[in-house]
C-alpha cells in the first residue's frame, strides 16, 4: 500500500481519537438537534487549514510529531492493505476504550466506523483544495446513534456532543497542522485556590469544548 | 512568584502564585523587567469584557529577559532581552501569513464564547481574560510567552525598559490607528483619547504624513503633555463644543481622518451620556459609544474613521446613516502587533518616536493595586503606571 494510505490512516485516527476526547470533556448542553436520517444523528463540519492538500496528508508521516502530541492514548495497526484499527483511550481516563476501523478509500477520502464503545458511529473525511490561496477544506460527516450511554447521559432530549466532538477534533487537526502544536492555557498560573480552579475548569471546559469549525 | 491578580470586579490585589513552565515547543518563559497597565485592562477589571475569573493575572504590555525555551525555539536564546507584543499569534495559519496577527485562528484555545458573541473568533491576548485565551498575564516575575519566536522581539541596545516596553502594545496600536487612515500627506487627523494610545496614534500620524493633528480629551495635563511632547493641537471636549472646533478648525471639512483611542468606557458630558451610563451600568448595553458617534459625525465626507478602541458587543444611537451618507470607511481592530513591532523598534532606536514619556508612574509590583488606582482616577498626571517586578 503507498505510503500515503499510511498517512491518511493516521489523519483519520487524529479525528477518531480527538473525538474520543471531545466525547469525554463534553456536558450536557442542548443547542440545536442534529439531522437524523434512518435511525443516525448527521453531522457535518468543515475546517479550513492553510496548507496544500499534499501538506497536509504529507503532515501525518511525522510519526514522531503525531505521537508527541496525541498519540498518547492511541495505537494505530494496520489489518491489510487498505484498513487499519485504532485504539485510543480515554484521556480522561476511567478506562475507557475506543476501537475505530479506518479505510483509505481513495485520495483526498477515508472513512471510519466505531462498533463498540458508547456511541456506534461512522464518519468520513473528504480534502477539498480550498478556492484563492486559502489551502484546504477538510469536511467530515459524522453519523451516529444516540442510545445507551449517550443516552443516559444526556437524557431524552438526545444531543449533539459528537458534534461538539468533532469541531473540537477539526480544530486540533487544523492547529497541528499549522503550528505543530495545541496551545492550552490550563496550567498557567493565577491566585485561585484549588476550589477555584475546578470552578474555572469547568469555565474553560465550556468555553473550549466544541468551537466552531 | 508574585503576582497582580483581579479579585472580582473593581478589586485587585498582590498574591504569591505559582511560576509558569513551558508547555508546548514553541513556549519562552519571560522574567519581566517592566509591566504597564493599559486602557484595556480597566474594561477588565470594572467587568465590561467578559469570562474573567478570580485570580487571573493581568498585564500585556511588558518586557524581559527570556530565562527559558521551549525545545521548538530557534530565534531566541536565554538572556535575550525581549519585548512581546500582547496579541499571541500563531505565525501559520492564513492570517498570520497575510500580517493579521490579531485574528489569528490558532491562538485563543476557548473560543466558544467570542464565536458565539462576534461569529468568529480572534487571537488570544495575554491576560485579557478567559474570552481570550485564558492566558496569565505579566504583571508577575515571570510569564509564558507561546510561540515565542513570533510573539517576542529582541530589544535593541540602549533603549530603555520603561519605553521599550510600549512598543507591545501602545505603539503598534497607535500606528495601526495611523495606518488605518492611508494618509498620502497633508491630511487633517483627529484623535479622540490622549492616554497612551492616543498620543502614540497622534505620532504615529505626524511620521505617515499628517500635516495636523487635533487631539480631543478632557484631562488638561494629557492635553497639555500631547501638545508639549507632539506639537498637536488640543480640544478639550468638557469646555468646547467638539464638533463645531472641528467643522471651524477645518474650515468647514472636518477632519480627513478621525481615530478613536477611547474605548467602550467612554466619558461625555450631557444627558445621552447619563443615559448611556446608565444602560451600561445595568448592563443592558455593553458599550458607551460616545466618541465612536462623534468621530463618525465630525469626520470629513468620504473620509476614514479608524476605531483602535476596545468595544465588546453592542451599542445604542450609531449613526449608521452619517457613516452611509457621508461613504465613510470605517477601520477597527485589534493591533497586528507581530506586524508593526520591528518597525516600530527601529524607529525607537533612532528616537523617532519617543515613548518614554508614557511611562509617568514606575512603581514595584507589590505597588500595583495603587498603579491602577492612580490610572483609573487619572490621579497626579498619571499616564501609565509601570510596574517593576524584579525591583
Ligand atoms: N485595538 C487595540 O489593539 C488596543 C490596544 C491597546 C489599547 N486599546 C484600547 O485603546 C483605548 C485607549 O487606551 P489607553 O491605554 O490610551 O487608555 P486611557 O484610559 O489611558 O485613555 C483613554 C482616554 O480617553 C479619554 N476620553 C474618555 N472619553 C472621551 C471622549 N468622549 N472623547 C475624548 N476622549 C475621551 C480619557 O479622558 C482618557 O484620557 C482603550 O479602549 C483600550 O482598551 C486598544
Ligand atoms: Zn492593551
Ligand atoms: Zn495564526
Amino acid at each position: 500500500m503507498t505510503s500515503n494510505a499510511t498517512r491518511w490512516a493516521l489523519l483519520g485516527a487524529t479525528t477518531v481519537t480527538a473525538l474520543g476526547a471531545g466525547r469525554a470533556v463534553a456536558r450536557r448542553r442542548r443547542r440545536h438537534q442534529p439531522d437524523r436520517q434512518g435511525g443516525w444523528y448527521v453531522v457535518r463540519r468543515g475546517v479550513t487549514v492553510d496548507r496544500p492538500m499534499d501538506a497536509v496528508i504529507g503532515f501525518w508521516t511525522d510519526r514522531e510529531r503525531l505521537d508527541r502530541a496525541l498519540a498518547e492514548w492511541a495505537t494505530l495497526e494496520q489489518l491489510d492493505d487498505n484498513r487499519w484499527r485504532c485504539v485510543a483511550s480515554d484521556p480522561a481516563g476511567g478506562g475507557t476504550e475506543w476501537r475505530a476501523e479506518i479505510t483509505v478509500d481513495g485520495p483526498g477520502r477515508l472513512s471510519w466506523r466505531v462498533d463498540e464503545g458508547p456511541v456506534p458511529q461512522r464518519g468520513h473525511v473528504d480534502l477539498v483544495s480550498a478556492p484563492q490561496d486559502r489551502g484546504t477544506e477538510i469536511r467530515a460527516e459524522l453519523r451516529y446513534r444516540a442510545g445507551g450511554l449517550l443516552r443516559r447521559v444526556l437524557g431524552p432530549v438526545g444531543g449533539d456532543e459528537p458534534d461538539l466532538g468533532l469541531r473540537d477534533a477539526l480544530r486540533r487537526i487544523k492547529s497541528l497542522v499549522e503550528t505543530g502544536q495545541m496551545i492550552d492555557t490550563r496550567h498557567d498560573p493565577s491566585g485561585r485556590d484549588a476550589t477555584q480552579e475546578k470552578a474555572t475548569d469547568r469555565v474553560r471546559e465550556r468555553l473550549t469544548t466544541g468551537g466552531r469549525a | 512568584m508574585r503576582a497582580l491578580c483581579w479579585e472580582g470586579v473593581g478589586k485587585l490585589a498582590v498574591r504569591d502564585v505559582p511560576e509558569p513552565g513551558i508547555r508546548a515547543e514553541g513556549d519562552i518563559i519571560v522574567k519581566v523587567r517592566a509591566s504597564s497597565v493599559c486602557g484595556s485592562d480597566l474594561h477588565l477589571i470594572n467587568g465590561y469584557l467578559p469570562a474573567m475569573r478570580e485570580g487571573d493575572i493581568l498585564g500585556h504590555e511588558f518586557t524581559g529577559e527570556v530565562v527559558e525555551t521551549g525545545p521548538g525555539v530557534q530565534r531566541l536564546r536565554v538572556g535575550d532581552r525581549v519585548v512581546v507584543g500582547s496579541v499571541v499569534a500563531c505565525g501559520g495559519c492564513w492570517y498570520c501569513r497575510t500580517e493579521q496577527y490579531s485574528l489569528c485562528d490558532n491562538s485563543n484555545p476557548q473560543p466558544v464564547l467570542t464565536e458565539k458573541l462576534w461569529g468568529h473568533s480572534p487571537a488570544g491576548i495575554l491576560g485579557y481574560s478567559h474570552a481570550a485565551g485564558g492566558y496569565s498575564g505579566s504583571h508577575a516575575e515571570y510569564i509564558r510567552v507561546p510561540f515565542g519566536d513570533v510573539g517576542a522581539f529582541k530589544v535593541p541596545d540602549g533603549v530603555a525598559d520603561d519605553a521599550v516596553v510600549f512598543a507591545s502594545d501602545a505603539m503598534p496600536t497607535g500606528w495601526m490607528a495611523a495606518d488605518f487612515c492611508a494618509l498620502k500627506g497633508g491630511e487633517v487627523v483627529a484623535v479622540w483619547g490622549a492616554g497612551g494610545v492616543g498620543q502614540m496614534a497622534a505620532r504615529s500620524a505626524q511620521i505617515l504624513g499628517a500635516e495636523r493633528v487635533i487631539v480631543i480629551d478632557r484631562l488638561p495635563e494629557r492635553l497639555a503633555t500631547a501638545a508639549d511632547r507632539l506639537g498637536v493641537e488640543t480640544i478639550n471636549y468638557a469646555e468646547t463644543d467638539v464638533l463645531e472646533a472641528l467643522r471651524e478648525m477645518t474650515a468647514g471639512r472636518g477632519p480627513d481622518a478621525c481615530i478613536e483611542a477611547v474605548g467602550m468606557e467612554s466619558h461625555d458630558v450631557g444627558p445621552i451620556y447619563a443615559y448611556d451610563k446608565a444602560k451600561q451600568s445595568a448592563r443592558l448595553t455593553t458599550d458607551r459609544p460616545t466618541s465612536v458617534r462623534q468621530a463618525i459625525m465630525a469626520c470629513r465626507k468620504g473620509g476614514t474613521v479608524s476605531i483602535v478602541g476596545v468595544h465588546g458587543g453592542l451599542v445604542d444611537k450609531f449613526p449608521l446613516g452619517a457613516a452611509m451618507n457621508k461613504a465613510l470607511v470605517l477601520r477597527m481592530g485589534q493591533m497586528h502587533a507581530q506586524r508593526y513591532i520591528p518597525m516600530l523598534l527601529d524607529r525607537l532606536a533612532v528616537g523617532e518616536i519617543d515613548p518614554g514619556y508614557l511611562a509617568t508612574h514606575p512603581m514595584s509590583l507589590e505597588d500595583g493595586v495603587r498603579g491602577y488606582e492612580l490610572f483609573e482616577k487619572k490621579q497626579d498626571a498619571c499616564l501609565r503606571s509601570v510596574l517593576h517586578p524584579a525591583a
